[in-house]
């Protein structure tokens, strides 16, 4: 069941749901990197790799600034946040669940244990 | 992080596969499951929701309706679902969708239930798989993973520093 509609925390997932723009992300997190050092070692055009970045920067996951001839990209971590809590919710929330199983059922077998007298 | 048995995992792009194991038979954990009463005591409702309707009937065809309140609006939110396969104690496979008092449909997915026992100990596995066409489910199932552990760590500690 998913419970948050908010279509900004869809859109960060939706960022995250692909290899290169995690590879992406990796790479910011050790420093701002401008577009062709972002689209080398992922072996991909400059245009492919811009078109991922644009998908970051709609999710608010990556900045973007041009100096000189340069576009220099930084990671805006703090959407992740949100989308770590979220799962972090999801997990807690079936959790709650299976706890609350795992009492019936101790329930249920002791009551096969002990039938009811009519 | 977690110490609890639950198990989530997304194996594909739409689909989230939880697995947990219970101190019980197969045959209780099935009952559990799919037994209206006994659905009422463990499906914990979303907060600031309480369960008003809950109908289940584990036959192939059978009708799966869960339906949720709050202090404002009864119903708040409905679930449809129908039992497309059933082993019974083993299998079961249904439909899932949550519809809004508007008529909205805001999240649609096929859940399988499979139950394995092995000395009065059942392991429970859920695999929800979200339709295709919502985007944003199986963007959630396949980012919460993989995105997740990936970044995790690292993210982590830029979060706090730059937080």
């Amino acid at each position: 069941m998913v419970l948050d509609r908010s279509p900004k925390l869809d859109r960060v997932f939706h960022a995250l749901a692909h290899p290169a723009r995690r590879a992406i992300i990796r790479q910011l997190s050790g420093g701002e990197r401008n577009l062709s050092e972002l689209a080398s070692p992922l072996r991909m055009t400059f245009p492919a790799a811009t078109k991922h970045v644009r998908v970051l920067e709609r999710a608010m996951l990556v900045r973007r600034r041009i100096v000189g001839r340069e576009h220099v990209c930084r990671l805006s971590a703090e959407p992740l946040k949100d989308a770590m809590l979220w799962t972090e919710e999801f997990h807690q929330h079936w959790e709650a669940r299976f706890d609350a199983l795992d009492t019936l059922l101790d329930e249920m077998k002791s009551e096969e244990v002990r039938p009811r007298r009519r | 992080m977690h110490h609890s048995g639950l198990q989530l995992s997304t194996p594909s792009d739409s689909t989230i596969v939880l697995t947990r194991t219970f101190n019980a038979p197969r045959r209780l954990v099935w009952e559990a499951t799919f037994t209206p009463d006994k659905m009422r005591r463990w499906m914990e409702p979303p907060p600031g929701l309480t369960m008003t309707v809950c109908e289940c009937d584990p036959r192939v065809g059978g009708a799966l309706t869960v339906q949720w309140k709050t202090d404002e609006a009864d119903p708040a939110m409905t679930l449809h679902g129908v039992f497309t396969e059933v082993v019974e104690r083993e299998r079961a496979v249904h439909t899932e969708t949550m519809v809004l008092p508007t008529g909205e449909t805001i999240g649609k997915l096929v859940e399988t239930h499979e139950f394995a026992e092995k000395d009065n100990v059942t392991t429970m596995r859920i695999t929800q798989t979200y339709d295709a066409k919502e985007a944003r489910d199986g963007a959630i199932a396949s980012g919460m993973d993989e995105g997740m552990e990936a970044c995790y760590e690292r993210l982590e500690a830029l979060i706090t520093d730059r937080a």
